[in-house]
């Protein structure tokens, strides 16, 4: 780049601080969103990695259970009859105190005597003297030193647990000090007791969670581990200490990679920013670089001069877009925290981990993606000779002629997304590429489209607003190079605001019919649960029987939700005493219902939920084959039910099918049907009263009605998608940014023009009506063209995107206030872009808008 | 005999207070793990709530070779030297010690819930091999995993097993990957209540006592497995059972402990109890057993002690009495001890050196000869004095049980 060019550019920038400022920030809230999400993303698999990492210590295998978990006998025989003394116990589950707010505690639960090998934490040295008094404190309990501080705890401090029994009371008997790092944060949300202590709390008598092993490589090990596995009953499996955590992993994958996706989109709304911007000020400087090419600057010096203009935009951007990453960061990580939380598993996240390696993929990501999309204009005032490089005429010459082209070009890159997006099977990243593909191919319709709308609104407007709304209405088409990437980037913007829209009001309108088919019952019995990602703990004894023996109760069904592992990786298995009632709860995707029941009940059949379904690939008649008591047994599957409550899928088994192959008497909640005269709210009461009379009124259980179900589930919906929201949020801001340059830019660019108007009469007042009316055609023919792309979207993410993500299936619904909501934001954002270059231009006198450059 | 009984408490108590330190930390770090002195793992101790040994009482066997869950501490303590028919020699040590953590375990209905914990300590001594392996195990007194019971009597860690099979015998089961122990153990002579009928007093003050029996002179005979070899053998074994609860007094750091089994049918058993400054503590005792188990006392003026080599462990660095020079002239004797190899140090949660040992001399002028076990503990506490300062607190805010 020449010291002539180089001077000149960075004049031409200087001299348009607001055009810069607005590029700038493009740039910078497009990878700000990369970053951020980015950044959470690894937050939370950061933690997740060291808090399993922590918990499973130095195991290489670990025995897991059925429904019931391991025998404790298990374990016994490891120890004894194996002679394989790196064995420990294990009890896990999880509890919330108010010492320690807003963190789900793991409870573990671990006979120290068995624990040197695994978890060198739980003993630092001899300052932790007092884990011997694990076992003999009442309610002795082992906190990081890091979260007692936090909580103002001290050695020797009651506090209260709640579990799913209820509060209890506990003692800090002393502090975890991990000598490293990784174990620092692992430790962060354990509470350790002694086994004993946690059976107690969890309330699994006799069921350990699993048995730590650490096994040596090699033969000497494998001979072990077949020796283990000769005498593991028939409902216990032995597996790599790494499996659990692959499986957990894989469970977060497809959420991570539509927040990853969404992210993406953003920048894709920053490129579309810097691809305006770049392209803008090149047909500015069109006269500047035909100047410079006469006077001898070869093309490749343009083109590198524009290239290095735009890398340094780009850095700049970059730089300001890592930094408000950093701040985004830190408010995505608690969203997705939560949703991970409710949807999964559960996990805390204390804070945001930047990594390195995050900040230097936003750092190259956000430049090389600006330098990429200036590379267009930089080719193509690069490529005009000096002569046409100086007629505007000519550009908007080709501008025009590219429109035709621009649309074959979308319709092909159409053709091509479409099969790939079918024909992707369950791939998500080939899924995404295929939306990207679609955006792409539809942005590359819209100048089309542009066209078309505006030769069809042309002759209304004039009738409406005259020559000046007609004059407003020819110049949008007349200067498609520069309005063409404006509607483009507003097209995509509101498309998604519309696509994302639909897709929550879909997902969630299902999920309501779902959820007042399915809580056929009247009341609902469950446990206090400090984890709504897992069933944890039963119902203890005598609430069933008080309850459903009330006069209100007609009938009643019970649950046994349990959770373990099986060869379809962590399995939800409901066992179900279904009263007849209950039947219309399931609405089937596959199976006749009246066979399906017979088959479930009579037949020992399974009903699955459409994403376990969807997930292993099961229809009805396909066999489930699950690890019971008495060895690994089929079951057919009698019918597909739509479910919602859960995104890996649940197995429903008859409670007398259950009884025969588990050993299992517990009940996990109750639903009651209440005789028609009873009111729910009313029976809430007398249920409760009911408890308390028996005896039970301290006992942990939470009875509600119907409606009060519902309506908590729908909030943890809700919740769930917060992070969603805020990322359609972003992207919009992002879009909006865009445009609002863009458009800005447009109207600054046509000073010129205007100022020939005003010289020719035309009245501060008309100039406004010109400017504003410009940019509201703008706004409205972006978001008109929005709506068919955004429905389009919807339809993909709700059919493709989140059906191989999640596996359900959403009955799409496209609410209009959706849609008049979105063409009011871009014409509210088109408009608002105008208002400025409208003031000036009205200040401005005529000859001093006609005066060159 | 107060020095086994601190052993034991130490090591009891190391069990409970350093299950955690465990082996792996103490290979990686040495220094901090050598700063389990035997001072201080005996101090912080609270009696309250446990039974005491407060008077003698009656025995009852086989009953009492079972466990006494009050009292705070017990052991099952055997060694034994053995011999092969092609001449290979043995030296083995199997100890069961049972820990009442506190006086009562929590409330929680648990099967896992126990106040009780137990260590165990199993050493094999293969001279011939020239070989000296040590093993140490913690496990709760639960779940099947280790235990004691009264009928019939019997103590057990995992598949470490002590157990009475008549009321002077016993059968002994230990084994490890490429290391098994199994002996039966019969009494030639009458079993020897310690101290005052089997109340043995430690310390000023009543209560500072346990209750303490020995068959000092039992014929052993079984089997040692090296790396699926078998390998009959005899030979002669020492059986201590105790049960207290009061602890060590303060300003002791360790003692040296014999069990001698002469050829002329006396057994000897010597213990010096070492003081900070040096010098041997007034408790320091002794007893002389004859030839059908009649005990003579031994005061510490009765015993002349001499050190007469020393050996440095090459992994802990820390540096053992390996020669003595014995004399008891009340009772005609004057023998020389000699470790039957240098290194039987134990370099477990709390380290000691425990081992058999040769024994020559006279008795009233008679060539005797004998074999036996010594143990020294409190050495090396010089290493870890940096950490031993950190914790002086605890050792004076304790004096003593």
């Amino acid at each position: 780049m020449s010291r002539l060019h180089r001077a000149s550019s960075l004049r031409y920038l200087l001299k348009h601080p607001a055009q810069l400022a607005l590029s700038v920030l493009g740039v910078a809230l497009g990878v700000a969103v990369v970053v951020a999400l980015d950044l959470a993303i690894q937050s939370s698999r950061a933690a997740f990695e060291a808090s399993t990492t922590t918990v499973a210590g130095r195991a290489t295998h670990m025995v897991i259970g059925g429904p019931t978990g391991v025998d404790a006998a298990v374990f016994r025989r490891i120890r004894l009859e194996i002679g394989l003394r790196e064995a420990a116990p294990v009890i896990e589950g999880f509890v919330t105190t108010a010492a320690v707010p807003g963190i789900t505690l793991r409870l573990l639960g671990v006979d120290p005597f068995s624990e040197a090998a695994f978890r060198p934490y739980l003993g630092g040295g001899p300052s932790d003297g007092r884990v011997g008094t694990l076992l003999t404190t009442e309610g002795g309990v082992f906190l990081s030193a890091e979260t007692a501080a936090s909580s103002g705890l001290g050695v020797g401090d009651t506090f209260s647990l709640e579990t799913n029994r209820g509060p209890r009371p506990v003692v800090l008997a002393g502090l975890l000090e991990p000598v490293d790092a990784f174990d620092r944060v692992g430790v962060r949300d354990l509470a350790i007791t002694d086994i004993g202590l946690a059976e107690d709390l969890v309330g699994r008598p006799g069921g350990l969670s699993r048995v730590d092993l650490a096994v040596p490589a090699g033969d000497a090990g494998n001979a072990l581990l077949e020796r283990i596995r000769a005498i593991l009953p028939p409902d216990a499996r032995l597996e790599e200490a790494g499996t659990r955590t692959r499986t957990l992993e894989g469970m977060i994958g497809a959420f991570d990679l539509n927040l990853t996706a969404l992210s993406l989109l953003a920048l894709v709304f920053g490129m579309f920013l810097i691809y305006n911007t770049m392209t803008f000020s090149v047909v500015q400087r069109r006269n500047l670089i035909g100047s410079l090419r006469a006077i001898g600057v070869t093309r490749g010096e343009i083109f590198r001069g524009i290239a290095v203009e735009a890398a340094l935009l780009g850095a700049v951007g970059t730089a300001f877009g890592i930094g408000l990453g950093i701040v985004l960061g830190r408010g995505l990580v608690r969203l997705i925290t939560r949703t991970i939380n409710d949807l999964y598993f559960v996990l805390n996240v204390e804070g945001l981990a930047v990594s390195p390696g995050v900040i230097v993929k936003g750092a190259v990501i956000g430049v090389t993606a600006t330098v990429l999309t200036a590379l267009p204009p930089a080719w193509e005032a690069s490529g005009a000779n000096p002569r046409q490089a100086l007629l505007r005429s000519a550009l908007e010459g080709t501008a025009r002629r590219w429109v035709p082209k621009a649309a074959i070009s979308g319709l092909m890159l159409a053709a091509l997304a479409l099969p790939i997006l079918l024909l992707s099977g369950e791939s998500l990243i080939v899924s995404f590429l295929a939306i990207f593909l679609v955006i792409l191919s539809l942005a590359l319709l819209t100048p089309l489209g542009t066209v078309l709308l505006v030769a069809t609104v042309a002759p209304l407007l004039r009738r409406a607003g005259g020559t000046l709304w007609a004059i407003a209405a020819r110049s949008v088409v007349t200067s498609l190079s520069r309005t063409g990437p404006a509607i483009a980037a507003l097209v995509v913007a509101v498309s998604v605001v519309v696509g994302l829209g639909s897709m929550i009001t879909s997902f969630r309108s299902t999920l309501i019919g779902w959820l007042d088919q399915t809580l056929q019952a009247d009341i609902y019995v469950s446990l206090p649960s400090t984890v709504s990602s897992r069933p944890e703990g039963t119902l203890p004894p005598g609430v069933v029987d008080v309850l459903t023996s009330a006069p209100e109760v007609a009938g009643f069904s019970t649950y046994r939700g349990t959770e373990f592992q099986t060869d379809y990786g962590l399995t939800r298995l409901v066992a179900l005493d279904l009263d007849p009632r209950g039947e219309a709860a399931f609405t089937f995707q596959a199976g006749r219902p009246r066979e399906a029941f017979a088959s479930f009940r009579d037949g020992e059949g399974l009903l699955v939920s459409e994403p376990f379904a969807y997930r292993h690939r099961l229809s009805v008649g396909d066999d489930v084959r699950l690890p019971t008591v008495s060895g690994e047994r089929s079951f057919a599957v009698s019918g597909v039910f739509f479910d919602y409550g859960s995104e890996r899928g649940t197995l429903m088994i008859a409670r007398d099918t259950y009884d025969r192959y588990f050993d299992d008497p517990e009940i996990t909640s109750l639903g009651l049907f209440l005789s028609t005269d009873s009111d729910s709210e009313a029976t809430v009461v007398a249920l409760g009263r009911r408890l308390a009379d028996a005896g039970l009124a301290d006992v942990p259980v939470i009875v509600r009605s119907n409606r009060a179900l519902r309506d908590t589930s729908l909030r943890v919906f809700d919740r769930t998608f917060a992070v969603t929201g805020v990322l359609r949020a972003l992207a919009f801001v992002v879009a909006f940014i865009g445009v609002l340059s863009a458009l800005m830019a447009i109207q600054l660019e046509r000073s010129r023009e205007l100022g020939l108007l005003r010289a020719t009469g035309l009245t501060p007042r008309e100039l406004w009506k010109v400017v504003t009316a410009e940019t509201g055609i703008l706004g409205f023919v972006a978001g008109i063209q929005a709506i068919p792309i955004g429905v389009a979207l919807a339809a993909i993410m709700i059919f493709i995107v989140n059906k191989r993500s999640f596996g359900w299936t959403l009955q799409m619904e496209v609410p209009f206030a959706l849609l008049a909501q979105s063409v009011g934001l871009a014409l509210l954002g088109a408009l608002l872009a105008g208002l400025y270059p409208a003031w000036r231009m009205a200040r401005v006198s005529p000859a001093e808008a006609l005066r060159d450059e | 005999m107060t020095i086994r009984r601190l052993v034991i408490i130490a090591a009891v108590a190391g069990l409970v207070t350093f299950w955690a330190a465990g082996r792996l930390a103490q290979r990686s770090e040495p220094a901090r793990s050598s700063g389990l002195s035997v001072v201080d793992v005996l101090a912080g101790s609270d009696t309250a709530g446990f039974a005491r040994a407060l008077e003698p009482r009656p025995f009852v066997f086989p009953a009492d070779h079972g466990p006494h869950p009050d009292f705070r501490t017990e052991w099952w303590y055997v060694t034994a030297n053995l011999e092969g028919a092609l001449g290979d020699r043995f030296g083995v040590q199997l100890t069961i010690f049972r820990s009442a953590l506190a006086p009562e375990g929590p409330s929680a209905v648990s099967d896992w819930t126990t106040n009780q914990a137990y260590m165990g300590h199993f050493a094999v001594t293969d001279v011939s091999a020239d070989r000296f392996s040590a093993f140490e195990r913690f496990a709760r007194g639960a779940q099947g995993l280790a235990g004691a019971q009264s009928d019939p009597p019997r103590a057990w860690l995992e598949d470490w097993e002590i157990e009475a099979i008549d009321d002077d015998a016993f059968r002994i089961r230990a084994s490890q990957p490429g290391l098994a122990v199994e002996l039966v153990l019969r009494s030639s002579k009458a079993l020897v209540l310690q101290g005052e009928e089997g109340l043995s007093q430690k310390g000023p003050g009543a209560g500072n006592a346990s209750y303490y029996y020995s068959f000092t002179r039992m014929e052993a005979e079984g089997v040692v497995r090296r790396d699926g070899r078998e390998t009959a053998v005899e030979g002669s074994a020492w059986l201590d059972r105790e049960w207290s609860t009061s602890a060590l007094a303060a300003g002791q750091v360790g003692w040296d402990w014999f069990a001698l089994q002469l050829d002329d049918g006396r057994d000897l058993m010597v213990y010096r109890m070492r003081r900070a400054d040096g010098t041997a503590d007034a408790y320091s005792k002794g007893v002389l057993v004859g030839t059908r188990g009649e005990p003579t006392p031994l005061d510490l003026e009765d015993i002349d002690l001499t050190v007469e080599e020393r050996w440095t462990s090459p992994s802990t660095g820390v540096t053992y009495p390996a020669s003595w020079s014995l004399a008891v002239p009340s009772a005609g004797l004057a023998l020389r001890i000699q470790p039957v190899r240098s290194d039987q140090e134990l370099d477990v949660t709390f380290r000691y050196w425990e081992g058999a040992v040769d024994v020559e001399g006279r008795a009233h002028g008679e060539p005797v000869s004998g074999v036996g076990y010594v143990e020294l503990t409190g050495y090396g506490a010089e290493i870890g004095s940096r950490v031993d300062v950190a914790r002086g607190r605890r050792i004076t805010e304790e004096p003593g049980g």
